[in-house]
């Protein structure tokens, strides 16, 4: 390692919406790694109300462990002082409310449609959406009470192919106007304008004396583009001035630290790239998913562009909230033992409660994971439409594109009691296609590796070299249709000390083979003619492949994946897959 | 590391902040002493506000619609009022949809806001304003009985605690509510039903407290014209036993009880104040590390709900039955038992 040879240690504090994380990170010889961890309840609320108090007693059960002094005289001892204190304090934040949107635009399927995508980029929530949809007899008035009486922090106007409709725009920017002036000045959102080109003067002069206005490049230049990027770049700071640098204690940990803060996601989307840049694969993409308590987030890199959705529920903060949208059966078809309608909502409603708890019976850990697939799936709903996905498609059909790896974090899954469960959640969530490799970020440390790639990456490099990632396995996962039972297809697993084992999956079962962490082996995959493993219909080949903490999984349940209607059947092959994977 | 907590404790010096939904004036000052029902802080609600489009309804370009305005900005109206017209008597009339004011005048359209509402804020608690936050309202402080509840539906009272059951294994029936019980908030171990807090809302109780409200009753629950907090949180698990012993030994006595729960992300926890005319109360330690002797509650599995105290702090792991294993510790509850329990699964009665 030869960069930086200064930076002997960093200590990163990961504030989430629960619990705040301290990792330290030391050169050993030539590489980077993960001296101790400690955890905290994150303080931001009620009595606290300051997040560096959580930060402060972490760092001092840290100390307790190295029994390195790192904090004296009220701050983090930083530049290192012989052997006490660290190089460099990184800090990455979600434990905020997230920046209330209203977001106002012409035309569902195009102008709002890229509007709700942009604002999934960020940790954002919209509050309303302002459109002539429902032939409103008094639009203005009606959109101009909405903004005053939700009163968001910005209002995303869109609207218009650059050069396209005009009116209908600035009716929504007097509305707007009309509705700002209405607040306290100290009240009045700010207005993000990604609408037609064309009328960005005209915009600017009507709003740009009643509030803060940015204007950025069109979400839909024209009716076959789309262009996120930097509307979602300014919402992203619209995040980190307004929520993050305004939040309860940061004032301290700011002034312990010169390095910027950086939105957990942001942070976990470089560990996502830097293993895109790594793999270097054209042909597949990389996937992260970060189940935490109050948000998923889901970051994807595909030729190289990375994609960051922030999905604002998790699975324990914001469910309520879920099922409203959504319904209980979309939970109870994934809960392997018999449960009512009310002893779930009593589950969900307590878990909310006490978001920091932890499921203590098998049936309070089967809704947390029937949770967790849920949220993966709903962030993929959203996180697909905006993915380019151009070169990692498989054989035309409507499944996932191609993702190897797909890295796992967040308290939401990481904490399931076997890694075989957290395992399941994501086959369940994701589906994803073909051969992937799974990695665990079993200390959820890739939003802290993130955040030190920003300033030091070849740090980050190496402490992500250095196992912070535990492979799960390898999963393939056939594309096609067959009879259960069915023999889907056959492998010959070669293993290193030269043995190999001649094995079949057949339709409609998850079959594991063992194959543990840190070995690899060589399969000759045999895919039936009907099935396809991204190599083709009925196309085979060798391949080599990592172990893991569960082995070598072939999920033969199709895709997409389709649960038996029947509510005992349903509940017997839950079990039995559950079972599977380590019970 | 510092482990969470809930407040039931029967003396302690309590800070209840009284913050207004916006910014707004203050009606007492720093050292005041305040009673219930005082107002402490006001703030004035956004007006409604109507567009009316004089040029549409007259149906005449915008460039004349001026010419027929009948009233102008500044200018109280009353609903029904015309505000514009045209050719005559006999003619079209534009009229005022609401009382309040004209606040803008333009291109063919006058904006009326109606007049403000006025939000008061009562002390809740009998005390001592401690502090004034600007705009925002004030805290006071009282000495006193405080226990913190899980869920609560939103609404606040002062009023006489009445316990209504024998144990903390019974629920509310309505049985138990009658004339006598107006202007109390009922006390109960378990959970309630429908038919009670019908019955609640029809003799005007001030309030309920109950062990834990049943999910399938939540709407009811919200709809309620009183207070209803639930120790526990959702479902049917009965009161702990502490805060319902608690709560027995304060029967008769004067209490104010908040449902508030705040919104996602700034969730607060509902309480029931409970005054006691002394000068002094234990103060709670919010940093404290769990240790020995301390009197603990139950919060996830078979045990939730349940109250007790550390007997040990785990040297090893504690093995759930969902297969993890964790740091945790013995907790011998207060029906005899001793469990292992996580440290997260956990909460210190203060």
């Amino acid at each position: 390692m030869t960069e930086a040879p200064s930076i002997e240690s960093i200590l990163v504090a990961d504030c989430g919406t629960v619990s705040t994380k301290l990792m330290l990170i030391d050169r050993v010889a030539d590489s980077y790694r993960f001296a101790a961890q400690t955890e905290a309840r994150t303080t931001g609320g009620a009595p606290w109300n300051d997040l560096s108090v959580g930060v402060v007693q972490a760092v001092q059960e840290l100390e307790s462990i190295t029994g390195r002094r790192l904090y004296a005289a009220g701050r983090i001892i930083t530049p290192r002082q012989d052997l006490d204190g660290v190089d460099a304090f990184v800090i990455t934040l979600n434990a905020v409310l997230p920046l209330r949107v209203v977001l106002a635009g012409l035309v569902e399927e195009m102008s709002l449609e890229s509007g709700r995508r942009a604002v999934a980029g960020t940790y954002a929530t919209i509050e309303a959406t302002l459109s002539r949809q429902g032939n409103l007899r008094s639009p203005q008035e009606t959109w101009a009470r909405t903004i005053r009486d939700t009163a968001p922090d910005v209002v995303l106007l869109v609207g218009g192919v650059d050069g396209g409709a005009r009116r209908p725009v600035i009716e929504l920017a007097e509305a707007i106007a009309l509705a700002a002036s209405m607040l306290e000045k100290d009240h009045r959102p700010s207005v993000l304008y990604a609408g037609n080109a064309a009328l960005r003067s005209q915009i600017a002069k009507l709003l740009g004396d009643i509030t803060r206005v940015v204007i950025v490049d069109n979400v839909h230049p024209s009716a076959e583009t789309e262009h996120l990027g930097p509307a979602q770049n300014a919402l992203e700071q619209f995040y980190t001035e307004d929520r993050l640098r305004v939040a309860p204690g940061v004032e301290n940990l700011s002034a312990w630290s010169r390095l910027p803060f950086v939105p957990v996601a942001n942070a976990f989307s470089r560990v996502v790239d830097f293993l895109w840049h790594r793999e270097g694969n054209m042909d597949r993409g990389v996937l992260g998913v970060d189940v935490g308590a109050a948000t998923t987030t889901m970051a994807a890199n595909f030729s190289g562009r990375s994609y960051i959705n922030v999905y604002n529920h998790g699975t324990a903060s914001g469910i309520i909230d879920w099922v409203q949208a959504h319904s209980l059966d979309d939970l109870l078809r994934w809960i392997p033992d018999r449960l009512d309608v009310d002893s779930l909502l009593a589950m969900l409603h307590n878990t909310e409660l006490l978001p920091s708890t932890v499921p203590q019976s098998p049936l309070e850990a089967s809704v947390a994971l029937a949770v967790a697939r849920e949220m993966l799936r709903s962030t993929l709903d959203v996180a697909r439409s905006t993915w380019d996905t151009t070169g990692a498609t498989f054989g035309g059909q409507e499944v996932m594109p191609r993702l190897d790896p797909i890295v796992i974090s967040g308290g939401g899954i990481v904490h399931v009691p076997r890694p075989g469960h957290a395992l399941l959640a994501t086959l369940d969530g994701v589906q994803p296609v073909g051969i992937s490799t799974l990695l665990l970020d079993v200390n959820r440390a890739a939003p802290a590796i993130g955040a030190i790639a920003g300033i030091k990456p070849l740090i980050a490099a190496s402490a992500l070299e250095a196992g912070a990632l535990v492979s799960l396995g390898t999963v393939i996962s056939p594309v096609g249709q067959a009879k259960p039972g069915d023999t889907v297809l056959r492998l010959r697993i070669g293993y290193d000390g030269g043995t190999t084992l001649d094995v079949e999956a057949h339709y409609g079962e998850l079959e594991i083979w063992p194959l543990p962490v840190g070995q690899r082996a060589t399969l000759e995959i045999r895919p039936h003619r009907r099935f396809d493993i991204g190599m083709g219909q009925g196309q085979g080949g060798k391949v080599e492949v990592l172990g893991g903490l569960v082995g070598l999984v072939v999920d033969a349940r199709g895709r997409p994946l389709e649960l038996p209607r029947d509510g005992d059947q349903r509940r017997r092959v839950l079990k039995r897959w559950t079972l599977d994977v380590g019970g | 590391m510092a482990t969470p907590y809930c407040v039931m404790n029967p003396l302690t010096t309590v800070r209840i902040p009284r913050l207004l939904t916006r910014p707004g004036e203050l009606m007492v000052r720093a050292g005041e002493s305040v009673e219930p029902g005082q107002i402490v802080a006001q703030s004035v609600e956004p007006a409604d506000f109507r567009i009316v489009e004089v040029a549409r309804e007259l149906e005449v370009p915008v460039k004349k619609a001026n010419a027929m305005l009948k009233v102008e900005r500044g200018q109280a109206i009353v609903e029904g009022d015309i505000l514009a017209a045209r050719g005559g008597l006999s003619g079209q009339v534009c009229r005022a949809p609401i009382s309040g004011t004209v606040v803008g005048v333009g291109r063919g359209r006058l904006l009326l806001e109606a007049d403000p509402e006025v939000v008061r804020l009562a002390a809740l608690v009998p005390g001592y304003v401690v502090e004034a936050r600007g705009d925002e309202g004030v805290v006071i402080e009282t000495i006193g009985g405080l226990i913190e509840a899980l869920w609560g539906n939103g609404k606040e009272a002062y009023g006489i605690l009445r316990m209504v059951v024998r144990d903390a294994q019974h629920p509310i029936r309505a049985t138990h509510i009658n004339a006598s019980s107006q202007g109390t908030i009922l006390v109960g171990g378990a959970t309630v039903d429908d038919e009670s807090i019908v019955q609640a809302a029809g003799v005007q109780v001030r309030g309920m407290i109950i062990g834990s409200l049943p999910a399938s009753l939540m709407a009811r629950a919200q709809e309620a014209p009183f207070p209803i907090v639930a120790i526990e949180g959702i479902g049917t698990a009965p009161m702990n036993q502490t805060a319902f012993s608690l709560l027995r030994s304060l029967d008769g006595r004067d209490a104010a009880v908040s449902g508030n729960i705040g919104v996602r992300w700034r969730e607060k926890r509902p309480y029931i104040v409970v005054p006691m005319p002394t000068q002094a109360g234990r103060s709670i330690d919010a940093n404290g590390r769990l240790a020995v002797g301390d009197r603990v509650r139950v919060l996830r599995g078979d045990h939730r709900a349940q109250s007790g105290t550390v007997a040990h702090l785990l040297q090893g792991l504690v093995q759930l039955e969902t297969g993890a294993r964790m740091p945790g510790a013995a907790v011998t509850l207060t029906e005899g038992e001793t469990i292992q329990v996580p440290y997260v699964n956990i909460e210190r009665l203060l």
